[in-house]
């Protein structure tokens, strides 16, 4: 299991600060500031992220279009997400697989625990 | 049966057997010598007939085979009761009437009578005393006319008088007629009511002195639709912005259309205004209009909200994370720079408490507080609150204590929740400052409860009630920092679990902040 992170977010303070944060604790981040970035990066990555960070509310292509997007690549839609958002009223039914909600600001101990977690029942699966 | 003078027998003789009125040949001879006998006897829309002085019939002609359905074999020698029902035979009335022509020289009467089938239909009869020229009574003449195809006709008429009646009396709208020239002729209950006129008195006035209408805005003089529809021979429409003045001199909008009254031919005989208040319906849709313009205000604000949140949490994110670096970072020997980052980063937690409680206030005020049940384990959720406020307590110099007694698994939403533990925690640190807090959690029966006691002051009696509305602060003179609004976004939270919250002064002082909830969403 690789110890690589994609971070998706609009805002370069948030993106810079959590790659801080999670290669303090030993991972490996990449990151997007859009859904069509990522679709793009993703694209491009020799080996897939075991971890995507998806920010909700963001220009050219959203957290809910880059979910519907990408389910159109197996490898892709193999990768677990959790959604990171400052938005409280979180629409459900468009989530897809996305069940792990880490709401913003977020607290770093809740956030590594959300990624172990989902790290675990990936490995599991 | 009397005997039959020598006139009657020749009129006998020239009806044939079967009663029909004499043929052409015949005819042509009896109109020469006997003219009005071929009347009567050619005549089949009335039944004339001759009785002897004793009442029986004498002679019979076509009028009266078709009108009593008897062959005049059958007819002749009858008694005239014959024709009567059984009610008029127990009253005499055959008797009676030939009394009374006998009596009068005539009698006039309209009744049912009976045809030789048993059937009824109603009559109109006229008996006269036939007199010799020495005055000697000889006979009677009775001429019957039946009546019930008129009767029906006037039976259906009034029928539907009444029905047009009954529906123009009995209609929402207020309607008024007038003749050919526009005088009134009649007015509904509604059109009474609306005009202040009674129909008796409306009754042959001008309809423009009974419909006062006048343009609402310029206040001028209304043309009456009337005048129009007589003028015109049209329909004419609504009017807009027209308003009625009663007798009393209430203005009243509203809305009116006219039509002419035609007759068979299509000539005028008059006009019909139909009209009503439409002062409830203007008020209706202003009542719309404002709805929703409300509706539109409060989507624009919520609009607002949501990106006001995402907008104000987005930069707050970045600083804690940026805090909690440097926390990090900080060489741990150097802890005068650890309490410094510990104290910003507090600082960035109420800062995030505050948006949030301000945001769910409004949230809450449209309805919007959504709840996101999860499983999880309550007093692992009270544990991370306690060490997340752990360090503000301390400054506040209020000890924290808990108890808790097992783990408490339920669902419930986790944010919302623990949001609940750190207004309540929050609260209890800054009215109880300086004295210790304990936090209780367990499970009785099919809940949860969360007790939060603090050894300060307590609240003011006079407060109780109050602690968990908006913007309520138990102290106004001392400012405690904080909207006001942490116990109130509590108590929503709570209710929205279908849970309960309290707050009561301890018996050894202070005060106990008691939260209850179903372990499971029922």
């Amino acid at each position: 299991m690789t110890r690589k992170i994609l971070i998706v977010d609009d805002d370069l303070d948030i993106r810079e600060l959590l790659a801080e944060l999670l290669e303090s604790r030993g991972f490996d981040v990449a990151t997007a500031g859009n859904g069509l970035e990522a679709i793009e990066l993703l694209k491009s990555m020799t080996a897939p992220p075991s971890i995507i960070l998806l920010d909700l509310m963001m220009p050219i292509m959203d957290g809910y279009a880059f979910l519907e997007e990408r389910k159109k690549d197996d490898v892709l839609a193999s990768i677990p997400v959790a959604i990171i958002t400052a938005g409280h009223c979180v629409d459900r039914s468009q989530l897809g697989g996305a069940g792990t909600i880490v709401n913003k600001p977020i607290d770093p101990q809740k956030l590594v625990r959300a990624i172990d977690s989902l790290q675990a029942s990936a490995q599991s699966s | 049966m009397s005997s039959v003078d020598h006139e009657d027998a020749d009129i006998d003789s020239s009806l044939d057997a079967a009663g029909e009125a004499p043929d052409s040949a015949q005819a042509t001879t009896l109109y020469a010598e006997r003219p009005f006998q071929l009347l009567v006897e050619s005549v089949k829309d009335y039944a004339i007939f001759m009785l002897d002085r004793s009442g029986r019939i004498a002679t019979w002609n076509a009028g009266a085979q078709l009108i009593k359905g008897y062959s005049p074999e059958e007819a002749m020698g009858k008694h005239l009761s014959i024709f009567y029902t059984p009610e008029d035979l127990e009253r005499k009335k055959p008797e009676h009437l030939l009394a009374a022509a006998l009596r009068d020289g005539r009698v006039e009467d309209e009744g049912f009578r009976v045809r030789k089938d048993g059937s009824r239909f109603w009559a109109d009869v006229v008996i006269t005393a036939l007199r010799d020229a020495g005055g000697q009574l000889q006979g009677f003449v009775k001429v019957t006319r039946d009546l019930t195809a008129r009767k029906k006709a006037e039976e259906a008429l009034q029928q539907s008088e009444e029905s047009l009646r009954a529906t123009l009396y009995g209609i929402g709208d207020a309607v008024l007629a007038t003749d050919e020239k526009g005088r009134v002729t009649r007015i509904n209950p509604v059109a009474e009511r609306l005009t202040g006129w009674s129909e008796a008195e409306a009754f042959g006035h001008h309809v423009s002195e009974v419909f006062s209408i006048m343009n609402e805005e310029t206040r001028q003089t209304a043309q009456n639709p009337v005048d129009r529809v007589l003028a015109e021979g049209i329909v004419v429409g609504l009017a807009n912005h027209t308003a009625l003045t009663a007798r009393d001199g209430t203005v009243r909008p509203i809305a009116d259309s006219g039509a002419p009254i035609l007759d068979a031919l299509g000539t005028p005989r008059g006009a019909v205004l139909v009209f009503r208040d439409v002062t409830e319906e203007r008020r209706a849709q202003e009542e719309r209009l404002r709805l929703t313009q409300a509706q539109e205000a409060i989507r624009l604000r919520d609009e607002f909200l949501s990106i006001a949140s995402h907008e104000l949490k987005t930069p707050l994110t970045a600083l804690q994370l940026q805090l909690q670096l440097l926390r990090e970072a900080a060489s741990p020997g150097d802890q005068a720079l650890a309490k410094k980052l510990e104290r910003a980063l507090r600082i960035g937690v109420r800062l995030s408490t505050l948006i949030e409680d301000l945001l769910d206030v409004s949230r809450i005020a449209t309805g919007r507080l959504k709840l996101r049940y999860e499983a999880f384990d309550l007093e692992e959720a009270v544990r991370e609150v306690l060490d997340r406020l752990r360090e503000s307590a301390h400054q506040a110099r209020c000890e924290l204590h808990s108890t808790v007694s097992g783990p408490i698994p339920g669902r419930w939403d986790r944010l919302r929740i623990e949001q609940v533990v750190t207004n309540l925690l929050s609260n209890s640190i800054k009215y109880g400052a300086g004295y210790p807090i304990t936090v209780t959690a367990r499970r009785e029966g099919d809940s949860a409860v969360l007790e939060v006691r603090d050894r300060g002051p307590g609240i003011p009696e006079t407060e109780l009630s109050r602690i968990f509305e908006r913007f309520e602060r138990a102290s106004p003179t001392r400012h405690y920092g904080g909207l006001g609004l942490g116990l109130y976004v509590a108590r929503e939270i709570v209710q929205a679990h279908a849970g309960v919250i309290q707050a009561v002064n301890a018996a050894e002082g202070g005060a106990c902040l008691t939260v209850r909830l179903p372990l499971v969403p029922r």
